[in-house]
């Protein structure tokens, strides 16, 4: 096991810096944090739960999915490597299970360069982030069981680094990386995973909502009540580790000439699935929401949920940002309430 | 590996051979590939579609009307609907697209052959139906009895006209026509919604297999019918419509439950989807 002093943390990502493109917490001007860039003077190792998960770094916002030169499409491969250092569990179990999507069945290239050639540093949790954390009933968190190419446990002034990877011993060659007797390790880790477990509430209107879709369905009027407060913002989707939606748009730069995109969408549109016809499937905000949560709680595909509970991981954004209360947690609550 | 790995989204060139204008705002495109592949390669089968492309107007789905048994051009029925259609028709013979596919689970051609089938179309819904319509021509002998109904809402909207005319001087398909409103006093055959020509056949549901292609609405009341007239819900199979964006079970948009429109459809068994309550 290696041992990581906090103080050494931006010389060792000023190191890695050199094959790799880090994205790592940064302090902004009014003072909230997100992952940006590697930059010493606003790096932190002071940080809760970023606004954004990480898929960024594998599914873009909006990305080229052809360069379109008269009238000919070619892909561009992408040559950057990213770092991502600090993520959370319930975040790197987000980037799996839209992995596993993206991968599964007909292989997504885009996704897979990109899955291919990231490295992932996790920062497992020692408490909430804040009180809508519950990964521990997702079994998202609050530390990585796999999937990582290093795993940093907090223990005041050190890291003890877990290595999860080729990759991530490479990494750990720097001197900066003492060693830390292995026996001594495992039991502070084993210590550090119960305390930073039990800190975290279990939530069973989890499982009990689940089990109410599976069953007999939530009533429409939990939908339609949700939806006649939903202001289709959209924020939900978009702080989503685990929405993977997207549409596509031509940008045109002279006749047969410009880029073929792909951007986030999301279900919560009405435009979303309404056809030429005018025929629109999901016509409600309410259908829409319910079709959203659905996705997350009931018709979620057992390979991409890569062994937690849902293809929701329980980093609790969506109850954090909604304007309107209506992230997963209310959700559950909302629907075990109505048929309690 | 390396760059050479397949990407999905990959986009074919392919060239307008003919057109042929069908009924107002309907026309149908013959193509063919520009990149050497033939339509044998394709490998389409009945029911399937195709996304078609023009940069700078985007893409949309497009079922395959012809069937595989003739690969001379692949076929398309396309109406006039938004950006991409009306691209489509402002171009002419010789002029160049994309395409990708072919995409989605067509009829169940094996499950039919030998069987009695009753095909239900509805308006456009007759394009992707033609796939099928002209595969089981093509090779009549493996199928059993065949019926077609079709329904458009007015006489001047009958897609495929000669084609369908040809019907009524063979043996070896039952064709009834509906108009759903015939203010012109034209129409010799049935005027009323399509499944008024329920009554002017007899059926065999247990040894025959309905294959439904229309709107929505028609769904409902054409697959209600069928049930009581005691047709099995594994005999009864319909080709879906959604909003789709990549035909390849990525984007989200054409999600019905736990089904994806465009690779699990779209064509679908009763049977799945009865219980989606959002699915018809
Ligand atoms: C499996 C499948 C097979 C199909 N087969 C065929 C076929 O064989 N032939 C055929 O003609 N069609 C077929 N379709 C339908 C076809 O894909 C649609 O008509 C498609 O939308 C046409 O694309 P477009 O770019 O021309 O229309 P769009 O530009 O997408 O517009 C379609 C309609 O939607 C409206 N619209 C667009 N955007 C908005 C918005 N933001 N808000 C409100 N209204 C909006 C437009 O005004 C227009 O009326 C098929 C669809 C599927 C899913
Ligand atoms: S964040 Fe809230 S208001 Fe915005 S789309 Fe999601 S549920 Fe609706
Ligand atoms: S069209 Fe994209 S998932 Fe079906």
């Amino acid at each position: 096991m290696k041992l990581l002093a906090k103080e050494n943390v931006p010389e060792v990502l000023r190191a890695w810096s050199g094959q790799y493109k880090i994205l790592c917490p940064a302090k902004k001007e009014q003072g909230d944090c997100i992952f940006d860039t590697f930059d010493e003077d606003t790096f932190t190792l002071d940080y809760r739960k970023p606004p954004m998960p990480p898929k960024s770094a594998v599914f873009p916002p909006s990305s080229v999915l052809f360069s379109v030169q008269q009238g000919n499409y070619t892909r561009v491969p992408s040559e950057e490597r990213s770092l991502l250092f600090g993520i959370r569990s319930c975040d790197l179990m987000g980037l799996h299970q839209l992995k596993s999507f993206y991968l599964r069945d007909k292989e997504d290239i885009y996704v897979q360069k990109k899955m291919d050639d990231i490295v992932v540093v996790v920062h497992a949790c020692s408490r909430p982030q804040n009180e809508t954390c519950f990964c521990t009933t997702m079994q998202s968190g609050p530390y990585a069981e796999h999937g990582f190419d290093l795993q940093l446990f907090d223990m005041e002034n050190d890291f003890l680094v877990e290595v999860g990877s080729d990759v991530g011993r490479t990494l750990t060659s720097l001197d900066a990386f003492t060693e830390f007797t292995e026996a001594d390790a495992a039991e502070r880790i084993s210590l550090i995973k119960q305390k930073a477990f039990d800190s975290i509430p279990l939530v069973p209107d989890v499982a009990k909502a689940m089990d109410i879709l599976k069953e007999t369905g939530a009533c429409d009027e939990v939908w339609e009540r949700l939806g006649s407060k939903c202001i289709t913002c959209g924020g939900c989707v978009y702080v989503c580790p685990t929405c993977t939606c997207f549409t596509v748009t031509d940008r045109v730069f002279a006749h047969e000439n410009g880029e073929r995109i792909r951007s986030w969408d999301t279900c919560l549109y009405g435009g979303f699935t309404r056809e030429a016809s005018g025929h629109n499937p999901r016509p409600t905000q309410g259908s829409r929401l319910k079709r959203r949560h659905e996705h997350k709680l009931l018709y979620y595909n057992e390979v991409d949920i890569q062994g937690t509970l849902s293809g929701c991981v329980g980093c609790g954004r969506c109850s954090d940002f909604c304007p309107v209360h209506i992230g997963t947690l209310e959700v559950v609550k909302a629907i075990v309430d109505k048929t309690a | 590996m390396g760059d050479h790995q397949e990407n999905i989204y990959e986009l074919r060139p392919a060239t307008i051979m003919r057109t042929l204008p069908q009924i107002r705002d309907h026309r149908l495109f013959q193509l063919k590939l520009d990149d050497g592949g033939s339509w044998e390669s394709f490998g389409h089968q009945p029911g399937q579609f195709i996304e078609v492309s023009i940069f700078g107007k985007g893409e949309a789905p497009i079922s395959i009307s012809s069937p595989p048994t003739r690969c001379d051009s692949l076929e398309i029925c396309v109406r006039r609907a938004g950006k991409l259609t009306n691209a489509l028709f402002a171009l002419g013979k010789g002029s160049r697209l994309h395409i990708r596919g072919p995409y989605g689970r067509g009829f169940p051609v094996e499950t039919l052959k030998g069987k009695k089938l009753l095909f239900v179309a509805g308006g456009l819904g007759l394009a992707p139906l033609r796939s099928l319509l002209l595969y089981v021509l093509d090779r009549r002998h493996e199928f059993d009895d065949l019926i077609l109904m079709y329904g458009t809402n007015n006489p001047d909207n009958v897609l495929f006209k000669y084609e369908l005319l040809s019907f009524f001087d063979r043996e070896d398909i039952k064709y009834l026509y509906s108009v759903d409103r015939d203010e012109e006093g034209i129409w010799k055959q049935y005027v009323g919604v399509v499944t008024g020509l329920f009554d002017r056949t007899t059926l065999s549901p247990q040894d025959t297999y309905a294959v439904l292609c229309g709107p929505p609405i028609m769904y409902r009341f054409v697959v209600e019918r069928l049930l009581r007239l005691g047709f099995p819900k594994e005999h009864i199979y319909m080709s879906l419509e959604r909003m789709m964006k990549c035909g390849l079970g990525k984007c989200g948009h054409c999600a019905i439950g736990d089904r994806y429109c465009c690779t699990d459809g779209p064509v679908f068994n009763l049977s799945e989807i009865e219980n989606i309550k959002e699915a018809i």
